[in-house]
This record gives C-alpha cells, sequence and structure tokens, in this order.
C-alpha cells in the first residue's frame, strides 16, 4: 500500500512537470474537437481556425457586439459614414501594427480583400461578398472608400467578416499568419498543438492571458476530462452527455438551426396541406431533454432568435397528428398523392443524436399518414441531396443544421429560399421580392422587411419544416473567468478570458 | 536467399502498384472534394476555381497520367485541404505510429513469450489457467471502451496520468497499455499453445530422459522450434499496428497515421489518402521481408 502511495505521488510530481498539457500562471490551454488543417486568415470563418484566428491573430475593421446589443462596433475602424447611396467611408485607426512589424494603412486592407477574391486560393470570405460588385480604394493610409453595385446597407456589418492581413501576404494560402491582433502564431506542431503569444505592441488593451495554447482531441468525454483534471482551460465543446457539472459546465446557443428542407417542386409537397401535415406531424417538445438537450428551442426560422428582424409574433406548430392527417385525407380527395413514398435523408454524425432524432421524425410522419422511410448519409452524400442540383428520383425531405451567427439574414435568406438559391426549395415571386428589397433596405425599414419575410414563409408558404435552434456545451475551468455566447461557436477572444 | 528477397521485392512492387490504381480511382468516384472543403453556401464559381486549382477539372485518365508522372519524380501531390506537400503529412504522422508500434510490440513479444511459455510448462497449473483467463480478456476487450476506462481510472479518479497528448513519457503510458492489450491476448496463446506441442515432441522427451534442466529446455530446445506460427501472428498484429490504430489515436490525440488516414478518407483529401497509403504498404513490405529473414535464421530448412 505504502508503495502504492509512493508511486502515486512520483507519478503526479512528474505529472505536475509535464509541461506543455500543464498550463502555468497566466496561460491557458484550450482543447478544439478537431485538428487545424489550415490557420490562413481568410478561412476564419470555418469554427476552429475562427476559435484561434478571428480576433486573436487577426482583426477585422469592424466588429458584431455579441454580448450586449450594441450593433456593429469599431475595430481597425475607428468610424464610418455613408457618402452617397453606394460609398461607405471607413476611418481607420491610426498607429496599428502588424506583428511583423510593418504599419496598418487602407492599402492593406484594400490587399486583404483582393486576396479573398483571387483564384490562387479557395478563400472561405468570399462568398460573403458575392454577387456586389465591390471597389476598395485607399483614399490616403487612414481612409478607405468602398463602393459597391448594388448598394450594401450592411457594409459595417459585411466588414466584420474581412480578416486584415498586410499588404505583402501573398495570394496563396499562408501558414505564417501576419495580422493586428493582440496574439501572434509562435509555435505549430502539426497535428498536436498552436501557440499563440501576447504582443507587446497591441495597439488596444493588454489582455490577461499572456499566452494559449490549443491542442486538438476528438473524442468528446477526453475534452471534457482535460479540463476537470486542469490539463486545459476550456473546451469549447463537450456533449451533453459529459456536460454534468454546473461549477464548470455552460449551455450556449450555437447559433444552429436544425430543419427539414421541403422542396415544393416534387410531389406531395407542392400542396400546402401537405406541407402544414408535416409540420403538424411532429411532437416537438418530446426531443427537448430527451434526445436534444434542454435548452433546445422549437424553431419559427432558420435563424436564431438573435438575428436581426426575429418576429416574436411567430408561433411554432402544434403537435396534432389527427389535424394532419384530415389535412392529408382533404388533400387526397382533391387529387394530391399524398401515398407517395419519400426520404428523410439525415447526416450522420451532423449533431449529437443526429440519427435517433431522424429516427424518432420518420416515425412520427408514418404515424400521421406519411409514407415515409429515413435514409443516413454521410457527409459528402448529404451535400449532394442538400445543394442544387438536387438528386432526383425518390422525393425526399433533407434535414440539415444551418448556423447564422453574424447577426442579420443576408447571410441565410438568398441561398435558401430564393427561387435561384442554392439549397432553396421555394419558388416563390412575393418571396424573391422581399429578399431583394431586405437586403438593399437600411435601419428600421430592413428589420421589418425581414420581419415581413420570416412571417411570410412560416405561415402562408410553410417553407420548412422547422426544428430547433440547437444548444452546445462548453466547459470552462474554475480557475478562469469565460462565459461562452453564440460567438464562441466561430470565435474564441482571449481577451475575454479573465484570470482569477 | 538474395533470389527470394529479389522476387519478393518484384511481386510487393506490382502489388504496390496495382493498389495505387484501385486507390486512385476508387477514392475520386466517392465525391467532389470542393463540396466538402468549400461551405455549402460557395457559389458554383468558387467550386470551379478550387477543382481548377487542383486539376481536379481534367478528366480522370489524364489526372491519373499526371498523378503517375509526378510519383514517377518522386512528388506526392499536395493535400487539399492543408496547403502542404502530402508526403511530409503522412510521414510525421507515420513516425508517430512507428514508434507506438515498436514500442507495443517489444512489449508484448517479452511479456507474451514468457507468460506463454511458463504457462505450456506448467499446463494445468493455477498460473496457466489465469494466462489464459487474461489471454482470452486480452484478446476480446474493445480497445475504445478500455481507454476510456482507463482515462477515468488513472486521470480523473487517481490523477496519475495525463487524460492525452504526448510530450512525457507519462503521455505514452495508456495508449501503449491499451494497444498493448489485445496483441498480447493473441499471441500468449499462441506461444502456449506452440510450446505445448513442441513439449510434447520427441526431441523435449529424449531432452528430459537424458536429465537436461527445465530451464534450458524451455528457453534452448523448445522456444526456438516453438517460435515460427508466434512470429505470423506478431507479424499480422504489427501490421495492423503500422496501419494505424486508429481509435487509439483518436481519443489520446496521438498524431498518427490512421487517424491521419481516416480523415483524409472522410474529406476526400486525394493525396493524403494515396501517400498514406503507400508508405503504410511499403512498412508492411519491409516488415514481412523481416519476418521471412527470422524464418530462415529459426529455421534453417527454409533458408534452402
Amino acid at each position: 500500500m505504502k508503495r502504492g502511495k509512493y508511486l502515486a505521488a512520483t507519478l503526479l510530481a512528474a505529472a505536475a512537470m509535464a509541461g506543455p498539457a500543464m498550463a502555468q500562471d497566466s496561460e491557458v490551454t484550450i482543447v478544439l474537437s478537431e485538428e487545424l488543417d489550415l490557420i490562413d486568415p481568410c478561412m476564419a470563418t470555418r469554427s476552429n481556425i475562427g476559435r484561434v484566428v478571428l480576433q486573436n491573430i487577426s482583426e477585422t475593421l469592424t466588429e458584431l457586439d455579441v454580448r450586449g446589443d450594441g450593433g456593429v462596433m469599431p475595430r481597425l475602424a475607428e468610424s464610418w459614414e455613408l457618402v452617397d447611396e453606394n460609398t461607405w467611408r471607413f476611418m481607420l485607426r491610426d498607429g496599428v501594427t502588424f506583428s511583423d512589424g510593418t504599419a496598418f494603412d487602407a492599402g492593406d486592407v484594400v490587399h486583404s480583400f483582393e486576396r479573398t477574391q483571387s483564384d490562387a486560393n479557395s478563400c472561405e470570405i468570399s462568398r460573403y461578398y458575392e454577387g456586389i460588385d465591390m471597389q476598395l480604394t485607399a483614399v490616403d493610409d487612414l481612409t478607405l472608400d468602398i463602393r459597391t453595385d448594388p448598394a450594401q446597407p450592411i457594409m459595417p456589418l459585411l466588414m466584420t467578416l474581412l480578416t486584415i492581413v498586410p499588404s505583402e501576404t501573398s495570394m496563396e494560402f499562408t501558414r505564417d499568419p501576419i495580422g493586428t491582433g493582440p496574439y501572434q502564431l509562435t509555435e505549430w506542431n502539426v497535428g498536436q498543438s498552436i501557440r499563440l503569444e501576447r504582443r507587446d505592441d497591441y495597439w488596444g488593451e493588454a489582455s490577461d492571458v499572456s499566452a494559449a495554447t490549443y491542442v486538438f482531441r476528438s473524442e468528446p468525454s477526453v475534452r471534457a476530462a482535460m479540463v476537470q483534471t486542469g490539463e486545459a482551460h476550456i473546451a469549447p465543446s463537450i456533449s451533453a452527455l459529459e456536460a454534468t457539472n454546473p461549477a464548470t459546465d455552460f449551455s450556449y446557443p450555437n447559433s444552429e438551426t436544425t430543419y427539414l428542407r421541403i422542396d415544393q417542386m416534387t410531389a406531395p409537397f407542392g400542396d400546402v396541406r401537405v406541407r402544414q401535415a408535416l409540420n403538424m406531424a411532429i411532437d416537438r417538445e418530446a426531443f427537448i431533454g430527451t434526445i436534444l438537450p434542454d435548452g433546445s428551442i422549437p424553431a419559427v426560422a432558420v435563424v436564431p432568435p438573435t438575428t436581426l428582424g426575429w418576429n416574436g409574433d411567430l408561433t411554432t406548430v402544434d403537435y396534432d397528428p389527427e389535424g394532419a392527417r384530415a389535412l392529408l385525407a382533404e388533400a387526397k380527395a382533391d387529387g394530391v398523392a399524398v401515398d407517395t413514398e419519400f426520404m428523410v435523408v439525415g447526416r450522420i454524425g451532423n449533431f449529437p443524436g443526429a440519427t435517433e432524432l431522424y429516427e424518432a421524425i420518420t416515425a412520427m410522419l408514418t404515424e400521421a399518414g406519411f409514407n415515409a422511410k429515413l435514409q443516413m448519409v454521410e457527409v459528402a452524400e448529404h451535400e449532394q441531396f442538400y445543394s442544387r442540383p438536387y438528386v432526383e428520383g425518390t422525393p425526399y425531405l433533407i434535414g440539415a443544421q444551418h448556423d447564422n451567427s453574424r447577426g442579420d439574414p443576408v447571410f441565410s435568406m438568398y441561398f435558401k429560399y430564393h427561387s435561384e438559391g442554392r439549397q432553396s426549395g421555394v419558388y416563390d415571386e412575393r418571396v424573391d421580392a422581399l429578399i431583394d428589397q431586405a437586403t438593399a433596405a437600411t435601419g428600421d425599414e430592413r428589420e421589418a422587411l425581414w420581419s415581413e419575410l420570416f412571417a411570410l414563409l412560416h405561415d402562408e408558404i410553410v417553407s420548412d419544416v422547422l426544428l430547433f435552434h440547437m444548444v452546445g456545451f462548453a466547459r470552462v475551468s474554475e480557475s478562469i473567468s469565460f462565459t461562452p455566447t453564440i460567438a464562441t461557436n466561430s470565435s474564441l477572444q482571449l481577451s475575454e478570458i479573465g484570470l482569477e | 536467399m538474395k533470389q527470394q528477397i529479389g522476387q519478393r521485392a518484384l511481386t510487393s512492387l506490382i502489388s504496390l502498384l496495382g493498389l495505387v490504381v484501385l486507390v486512385f480511382f476508387l477514392s475520386r468516384l466517392t465525391g467532389d472534394p470542393a463540396a466538402l472543403f468549400l461551405p455549402v453556401d460557395a457559389s458554383e464559381e468558387m467550386r470551379q476555381n478550387f477543382r481548377a486549382l487542383h486539376g481536379l477539372n481534367d478528366p480522370i485518365v489524364v489526372q491519373f497520367g499526371n498523378y503517375m508522372a509526378d510519383l514517377a519524380r518522386g512528388d506526392f501531390g499536395e493535400s487539399l485541404r492543408r496547403a502542404r506537400p502530402a508526403l511530409d503529412i503522412v510521414l510525421e504522422a507515420f513516425v508517430w505510429t512507428l514508434q507506438l508500434a515498436l514500442i507495443t510490440m517489444s512489449l508484448v513479444a517479452v511479456a507474451a513469450i514468457f507468460v506463454g511459455s511458463v504457462a505450456a510448462f506448467t499446463v494445468g497449473s493455477k498460473f496457466d489457467r489465469f494466462a489464459s483467463l487474461l489471454s482470452l480478456v486480452g484478446a476480446s476487450a474493445p480497445d475504445f471502451w478500455v481507454a476510456i476506462l482507463a482515462i477515468v481510472l488513472f486521470s480523473l479518479q487517481l490523477g496519475w496520468l495525463p487524460t492525452s497528448g504526448t510530450g512525457t513519457i507519462w503521455h505514452w503510458i495508456m495508449p501503449v497499455a491499451v494497444l498493448f492489450i489485445r496483441p498480447f491476448g493473441l499471441i500468449l496463446q499462441v506461444v502456449r499453445g506452440s510450446m505445448l506441442s513442441a513439449l510434447g515432441s520427441p526431441y523435449v522427451k529424449t531432452a528430459r530422459a537424458k536429465g537436461v534442466k527445465s530451464k534450458s529446455i524451455i528457453f534452448v530446445h523448445t522456444l526456438r522450434n516453438g517460435m515460427l506460427p508466434v512470429i505470423t501472428v506478431m507479424g499480422d498484429q504489427a501490421a495492423a499496428l503500422l496501419n494505424g490504430a486508429v481509435v487509439v489515436e483518436s481519443i489520446f490525440g496521438f498524431p498518427g497515421v490512421g487517424k491521419l488516414m481516416i480523415d483524409a478518407i472522410l474529406q476526400r483529401d486525394f493525396n493524403v489518402i494515396l501517400a498514406a497509403i503507400m508508405v503504410t504498404a511499403l512498412a508492411i513490405f519491409i516488415m514481412n521481408l523481416l519476418i521471412d529473414l527470422s524464418y530462415a535464421l529459426l529455421d534453417p530448412r527454409i533458408r534452402k
């Protein structure tokens, strides 16, 4: 027995000296779910890359206030104004330097934008500027004009996504990201860890955390265990199953919405009664606290409630299998082929409990009189069902998740609901017109138009079987203070971490 | 002997080529990597650009021709996702797997041969029965479950070992221990059986009759003759480890080739898939060659 204790003590002492895995003083360790394949600033909208790069290494001209309701806030731009309908002018911050020592100016912004549009890479950020003819001009070192066609009323919001790199950065993907952010990349052990260290010459306030190490573990229980044993301080995504300790485990809306898309062009989904019946056939409440964690909210739109123009008047469709059956009978009497067999297509491993959720939904649909069968597919196959050109043959409803934490429906509505949208199942002139108007509108008008669109899609068109706004779970060590928000899904600012 | 090795190398090269052709075409049948690399709302233009950037727009036969031409120059291409040469990525990962496999198999060899021999020599004893039970449990324990259990016990409850990762010797203990269990169980059983039949053979009876000591009978006379089947099974087990211990690597955050290969397949990272398969196939070929050589060392009949 004595010997056992001695061994334990020796091992413990050794483990304490174990180096990088054990953080000391003002350093934190963050455990991510998968290895980073790239660390290029123009890929920062991808969740794990964003958690490392976005606003730690790189900065944007503006940032969205996700903790309060401050809207779009200044970052590298101090202020902005509309010069004419098509032109925005951004006044840039003076005295900012990149981590390589060069000074930040308007030319860097121009280059950063051009880089996202280059054929020499496949930068993700470019998709946010798609369909917009954009001319960026450096008026002087600290003044930038952005001229667009068509007019972009939300240009300050669009600038929350453009990560700024120095004008020397090559067009190809870089493995050495240089930014104006509070931290710089000092080490990348491929497959194992990434280390960021605080910059002394950062323009803004110095943060508490002097260095951060990011490690990668694919197993959620291991990520949770690492915070518990003190090997890590933050695990931004653990499973609901692990999130049992109220002192360290947080649930937060993760900006994902789960839904089944209905393609109105395929029978029997062209009939609105069939679409209503689909919605009435599903007992949403039954999933919460069982297959899905408490805190999941039945959805009334494809974007989360934090989005501009959120329509508080919309209500979830009540569970009513009898009503669904009656509607189906009515449609059948009018000659709609309601007996047509269709597939419910779900993606394996899309979120915890995905297979069970789609199994239960298929059973509920069958119960209400539909001829549904389940087809779970892996990610690449799912993509073929999800985006145009759609798979022909058997009609199907596709189960998917959509992420919008960016504050404005513009990042969702065109490609989800416009007749030409890549993932749209709606073909309606009123919808197209509303999307076009809202995209071009500003202020209260914009908010009202989006709100109107949500109501039209939900009440009249019945565009989807909307399911849930999802929650994620994070484990945070008691030795630091950090509260996850809806933004934690795509960025995790070290400057927001307090040390106790 | 040299001729044998030469022949073996030639047939292996042919199989390797066949493997490359098969994997090249099969992997390209699985779908478009642009759909996985780019976000769902990426435009058709972005997709076209991605494909053009990686030469995926050419007809598949042209792609194959280009690939083989590059390969002939020793160029395994770039990873579609990581913007790095595929071979570099694979070799970095392979070094980790190789270390894990070497350490584990050395420990397995020593432990299984020792325990198995003693069990065979004391057949029917308590030790023998215990060894058989151990072997059965070892051969059938699912490594996923054992790994999680080990983390709960040694990291969370006792706080003796780090949960995962690399860096110190302590980080290696659990992965090696978990990987050790199955081959140990299997090989222990083979050693015991093989030794038992060797112990029953006429030359051992003669040795006993002559009054040769037990230790000497086990370690000098029987072991060498009982080793051939053991080496075969050890080769299989080592090959499985070289192929990557996917589950163990994933759980313990070991950046090995098994996890890399699975990720590359799921992401349709074609060049990484091909490079990983070629590197592991080559390693397994070399290992099989070593096994053949050790056969020859153990059994003079094979040398001729």
